[in-house]
């Protein structure tokens, strides 16, 4: 008895021990050989303990953002960033078990929905399944789960949107790739299918619909060459205009004997290090779970039709990704201004969100509404982009994350799903 | 609502890069394949560089329209191991990937399915790569 008081209260309330356990009894079911499973483990192990090295670094330049940006502008500024939300969530919260165990419960959800029903998605974008894990975990928590019920609603919820996304998205994948084997599995697509909405609305039709394609753009953003390049690109001035606007006295205070826009400019790049070190920690993290569930999945399902990541439609239409990249920043930078003026916070535009999101929807609104469709689809996507992630700002400070908000829309459709309707109705009752 | 049901009543349509085997062929349109293969395949020797990865993308193409998957599979993955690009051998090669990574669910082979899933993985960053503009 004393052994397993021991194990409950001291090694299962680790979060990093228990995802590595995880881990390990999933490798022991494939039967992988010894070295296998404890590499496997220790890897997962060390992924965990990565990630939260990742989000120590990102809160300590959150704090300070948020309070040069309070200081300067005289209202909260928020950074877009799921990895943010996800890091404060595993670690400050202390939600880093009930995040991995929905994480498996969205894989095993995802596979009994294709299994029994005619929807054969099986989403294969390892990292928007953690995105979606986490989302459902920190907002079944605001709204009152706990334990198992937590976790299974969580499963539950992520592996319906892992089929439901997709599936919304197929029409239009089928008409952009002129195929139906191959699904687009990206927790984005509620954004995608507003920006065709609205594509059709305003776009051009029948003979007058004219594609993006035709135009000739600029080949490439060099800047967006590199993940972290693009993210310094858009942090380095955000933080400095900032700590120009709060002043060198405020500055001071916060920056010690260093420059206080020398100071802001150290903090920029801690953000994007804090990023880097975190998204290595989610790589090993997941390197061994999803591999492993991928082939559970393509052999439990053998027609099932993979839901790959958005990249997956760049080939059929690159005009239409940068066109989309452009106007879904437009839309953003609108409502950063629009919102404040009611009341919200100001949400800062997110570059790779912008890129990944902004280009996949311009591919959706030039099939649905030509040039016209994606130009205005894309400006009505940023906007919308951006006010859904400021719905959950006041749920997010009220649980003590540090000024941040997710990103994918689809991550926040079922946060709202979780505040505006589980949430309530387990009150009521 | 969503045209869940369309796929049933729908045939798919297929791009004209994406003309597939299903199709029966002339016995012209196969010479004409078949002396195509042979032309590209001498000047593949003649080239190098992204001249060589554009011969060996439309020796990929018209050994796919012959039906011959894994030879065309080869061509394709030549060609993108020369030169990074997104065109009809791009797509033509994750449709192929994606038919292998079918056929090893059905016949339960675990290492053959995890290799075309990474092979399908390694696409995905191939189409980042050149949508950003790295080479």
């Amino acid at each position: 008895m004393g052994v397993i008081n021991f194990i409950i209260d001291n090694i299962l309330t680790q979060a990093s021990v228990t995802v590595a356990l995880i881990a390990m009894l999933g490798l022991i079911l494939q039967k992988k050989s010894v070295g296998q499973t404890i590499s496997g483990s220790l890897k997962t192990l060390l992924g965990f303990m990565v990630l939260s090295a990742g989000s120590a670094i990102i809160v300590g330049s959150l704090v300070y953002f948020g309070d040069i940006f309070t200081e300067g502008f005289n209202m909260q500024g928020i950074i877009p960033s799921i990895e943010a939300i996800n890091g404060q969530a595993m670690n400050e919260l202390g939600l880093g078990r009930d995040i991995a165990l929905t994480f498996l419960a969205i894989f095993v959800f995802n596979i009994l929905i294709a299994r029994f029903t005619r929807w054969k998605y099986i989403f294969l974008t390892g990292q928007a399944i953690l995105w979606m894990a986490t989302m459902t975990t920190v907002f079944g928590y605001f709204a009152g789960l706990r334990g198992i019920a937590l976790i299974l609603v969580g499963g539950f919820i992520g592996g319906v949107f892992a089929v439901a996304m997709p599936a919304i998205a197929q029409p239009f994948v089928r008409k952009i790739t002129g195929m139906n084997e191959i699904a687009l599995g990206h927790f984005c697509t509620i954004g995608y299918v507003f920006e065709a909405g609205v594509a059709k609305v305003f776009g051009e039709k029948g003979e007058k619909k004219k594609s993006v394609e035709d135009l000739k753009l600029p080949p490439q953003f060099e800047f967006l060459q590199d993940t972290y390049l693009s993210l310094m690109v858009v942090m380095v001035p955000l933080f400095i205009v900032t700590a120009a606007f709060a002043g060198p006295e405020f500055g001071a205070t916060l920056s010690g004997g260093t420059n206080y826009l020398m100071f802001a400019f150290l903090q920029s790049i801690q953000f994007v290090v804090g990023v880097y070190v975190l998204l290595a920690g989610v790589r090993l993290l997941l390197g061994e779970i999803v591999p492993a569930f991928r082939g559970i999945a393509m052999r439990l399902v053998p027609n099932a039709i993979p839901a790959l990541d958005c990249p997956v439609l760049f080939p059929y239409s690159p005009n239409a990704v940068i066109v989309g990249f452009i106007t879904t920043t437009i839309g953003s930078i609108i409502a950063m201004f629009f919102l404040p003026v009611f009341g919200w916070a100001m949400i800062l535009p997110g570059v790779l969100t912008n890129f990944f999101a902004g280009g996949t929807a311009g591919i959706f609104g030039n099939a649905v509404g030509g040039r016209r469709g994606a130009i205005i689809g894309g400006i009505f996507h940023g906007f919308f982009i951006t006010l859904l992630p400021a719905l959950l700002v006041t749920i997010f400070n009220s649980m003590g994350f540090v000024n941040a908000t997710a990103t994918d829309v689809d991550t926040v459709a079922a946060a709202l799903l979780y505040a505006w309707i589980i949430g309530p109705l387990m009150k009521a009752f | 609502m969503f045209g869940f049901g369309k796929k049933k009543e729908k045939k798919p349509q297929q791009s004209p890069d994406m003309a597939g085997t299903e199709n029966e062929m002339s016995e012209e349109r196969k010479a004409e394949l078949l002396h195509t293969i042979s032309a590209k395949q001498a000047e593949i020797a003649q080239k190098a560089g992204e001249e060589q990865a554009a011969v060996q993308e439309e020796l990929g193409l018209a050994l796919y329209e012959l039906g011959k998957d894994d030879d065309a599979i080869a061509a394709f993955e030549a060609s993108l191991q020369n030169k990074k690009s997104i065109g009809p051998g791009y797509k033509t090669l994750l449709k192929l990937y994606n038919q292998k990574r079918a056929e090893a669910a059905k016949s339960n082979d675990e290492s053959l399915l995890q290799l075309y899933m990474q092979k399908m993985d390694g696409m995905m960053q191939i189409s980042k790569d050149v949508t950003r503009g790295l080479k």
